[in-house]
């Protein structure tokens, strides 16, 4: 059954990203506009949710309705309030500054897991901390107001660029490595213990060394990994692909753009699958015969 | 992030003729302060023989009295970046990561001069300047508000530009001065306070405007663009006595004559300066603040008081 996209937003000038489906809309970032926008399906709108929002990129909503955001530009991990201000949360791991967040989820108790990779595009301000020696999943627990713990997570990855929990939040899945840096690039799924630690990884997917690897992926409600990857430059092409939990490729879709980023299901019953790509765009495509976990 | 500091050593290059009146070809240096994160916002206080500075990652305004030593002024400090003397001598201070200026008074406290800007709250003020009639200017990018490790409790921008804004004497008026900079950072008047200078590190230039009485200023006209690969933007900017310009500028502190002609480059390799002050009793030398330390060294021409 062939995916029919079409571009419901944008073109932003740049690359979109992060997105999260607020039950009416849909939050995406404009990340080199430095705005995050909401699309209303229901008007066909677009509006901005937050103006400078420092190249912020994945995206999470939280049970109160607070968003957190991985700024790229500020190397951390800030919190949308409802208010309209925006709060700084922890951005240090063992008193060292922790690298250039890309990606969040927030799970059922509040955690946020972070993807920390390092980036091309440097940060902002003088470079006054170095970057850590490694570039892993983090995890912050809230143990008071505005206050955070972070932990580390992975001590495998080369760079986290997405990552994701299964339904019953037992596997975290954390696609790894920048083709750019010439990384070979992986999906991973960590067995998580009730404290939150991971366990030995399987490797569910290893990607060839030309290929772009896995930038953005969501669930479906049969706990599929769909997964945006690939590039023009070289390998198979930009892709939207359906993985199983056991790491099976059930199907490959062409991507609307090329260098897909990120994706979300959305619209009502979580019928629509949504995807934001390098050239800015953000596309959805209806009826795929999926929907998406509804958590 | 920056080399030894037993091995720091200040260089001179992009020598025009003439330039022997700025500085000797190796000058001394002396190491203030070694353990701070950031440093920024140096202010000599002739009146009580001390140094003024913040450490901005570091969270403190501090002051260094020659042959006292070094004590916390203001800890934790809402990310403090510039500072400056008023009339009375009080610190006046840009509060960065805080979102205001604010003044230290006689009795110890700390007032807010302002906070916010048509009802919304200020970007975050970078460096800040008094004038000789008491008013109180100051730039206001968005940096306290990204970049890395320096930023305060909110960091959601409100304000479309980012203004150059002025205090009126009496402390009542705050009026935008200039929208025309991407990102303004260092300000300050010529000698005779009829030329303010503001520089830009986005776009790496430095603007000049005619100030008129009322505290307005005329349109700006570019007194210097800087070019060339080297790293590092336009950051901390003093005038001397002989209305030569001193930035913080890529690959050194740059001074420029009165026509924004360069005539010296000050080089501190493998150090990055982010600001200066002029001190000591003959303002004759000159404080660096850096990522990582405060230096001093000695100068051929008397700085500005700053006051």
């Amino acid at each position: 059954m062939a995916w029919n996209f079409e571009l419901v937003a944008g073109p932003c000038k740049g690359r979109t990203g992060g997105l999260a489906w607020d039950g009416k809309g849909m939050l995406f970032s404009a990340v080199a506009e430095e705005r995050i926008l909401r699309y209303d399906p229901a008007s066909g709108k677009t509006e901005a949710f937050r103006k400078w929002s420092g190249r912020t990129n994945g995206i999470a909503i939280a049970k109160d309705g607070t968003v957190f955001g991985a700024q790229e530009g500020g190397r951390r991990v800030i919190h949308f309030l409802t208010d309209g201000s925006t709060a700084p949360t922890q951005e240090l791991l063992d008193g060292a500054h922790h690298n250039q967040p890309v990606d969040v989820v927030v799970d059922s108790r509040g955690r946020v897991w972070i993807a920390d990779p390092y980036n091309s595009q440097p940060p902002f301000g003088p470079p006054a901390y170095p970057f850590l020696p490694h570039a892993s999943v983090l995890r912050m627990d809230n143990v008071g107001p505005r206050m955070w713990r972070l932990a580390r997570i992975t001590h495998d990855t080369l760079g986290p660029r997405a990552v994701m929990l299964s339904a019953d939040e037992k596997t975290l899945y954390v696609a790894d490595g920048d083709v750019e840096r010439g990384d070979v690039c992986q999906l991973f799924a960590y067995p998580l213990n009730a404290h939150g630690s991971a366990g030995h990884c399987r490797t569910l997917l290893t990607f060839a060394a030309v290929e772009r690897g896995i930038e953005g992926m969501c669930l479906d409600s049969d706990g599929n990994i769909i997964a945006c990857l690939g590039w023009k430059k070289s390998g198979s092409g930009p892709a939207v692909i359906v993985v199983s939990p056991g790491g099976t490729i059930l199907e490959t879709h062409p991507a609307p753009a090329d260098m897909p980023m990120r994706c979300a299901f959305g619209d009502a019953g979580l019928g629509s699958l949504y995807v934001t790509a390098g050239d800015g765009g953000l596309y959805r495509a209806q009826g795929i015969g999926r929907r998406g976990l509804k958590r | 992030m920056h080399g030894s500091l037993e091995t720091l050593k200040v260089e001179v290059d992009l020598c025009a003729p003439g330039w022997e009146r700025i500085i000797d070809p190796s000058p001394p240096v002396d190491i203030i302060a070694r353990d701070i994160i950031f440093g920024e916002g140096p202010t000599w206080d002739a009146r009580n023989k001390q140094l003024f500075f913040t450490d901005i990652i570091g969270d403190t305004i501090w002051k260094w009295k020659p042959g006292v030593g070094q004590e916390a002024v203001l800890a934790p400090s809402v990310k403090a970046n510039g500072t400056c003397l008023d009339l009375e001598n009080r610190l006046v201070v840009a509060g960065w990561g805080g979102r205001t200026v604010f003044r230290l008074e006689k009795d110890g406290t700390w007032k807010t001069l302002a906070d916010k800007w048509q009802g919304k709250k200020l970007n975050s003020p970078n460096d800040i300047v008094v004038k000789s009639d008491g008013s109180v200017w100051f730039t206001d990018p968005p940096g306290g508000l990204l970049n890395v490790g320096m930023v305060g409790h909110d960091l959601q921008r409100y304000l479309e530009t980012q203004p150059v804004f002025r205090i009126s004497p009496d402390g009542k008026d705050l009026t935008v001065v200039t929208e025309d900079n991407i990102y303004p950072n260092g300000l300050c008047f010529s000698p005779d306070e009829k030329i303010l200078y503001v520089n830009c590190s986005r776009e790496r230039v430095i603007r000049a405007y005619d100030v008129k009485a009322d505290g307005s200023v005329g349109k700006a006209r570019v007194f210097h663009q800087y070019s060339g690969p080297e790293r590092g933007v336009p950051d901390g900017l003093k005038c001397d006595v002989a209305g030569n310009v001193w930035c913080t500028a890529p690959g050194g502190i740059w001074v420029h004559d009165p026509s924004g002609k360069p005539v010296v480059r000050i080089k501190t390799e493998g150090h990055h300066p982010t600001n200066i002050a002029f001190g000591d009793d003959d303002w004759k030398s000159l404080y660096i603040t850096m990522i990582g330390s405060v230096v001093r060294t000695r100068i051929n021409i008397a700085g500005m008081p700053s006051r």
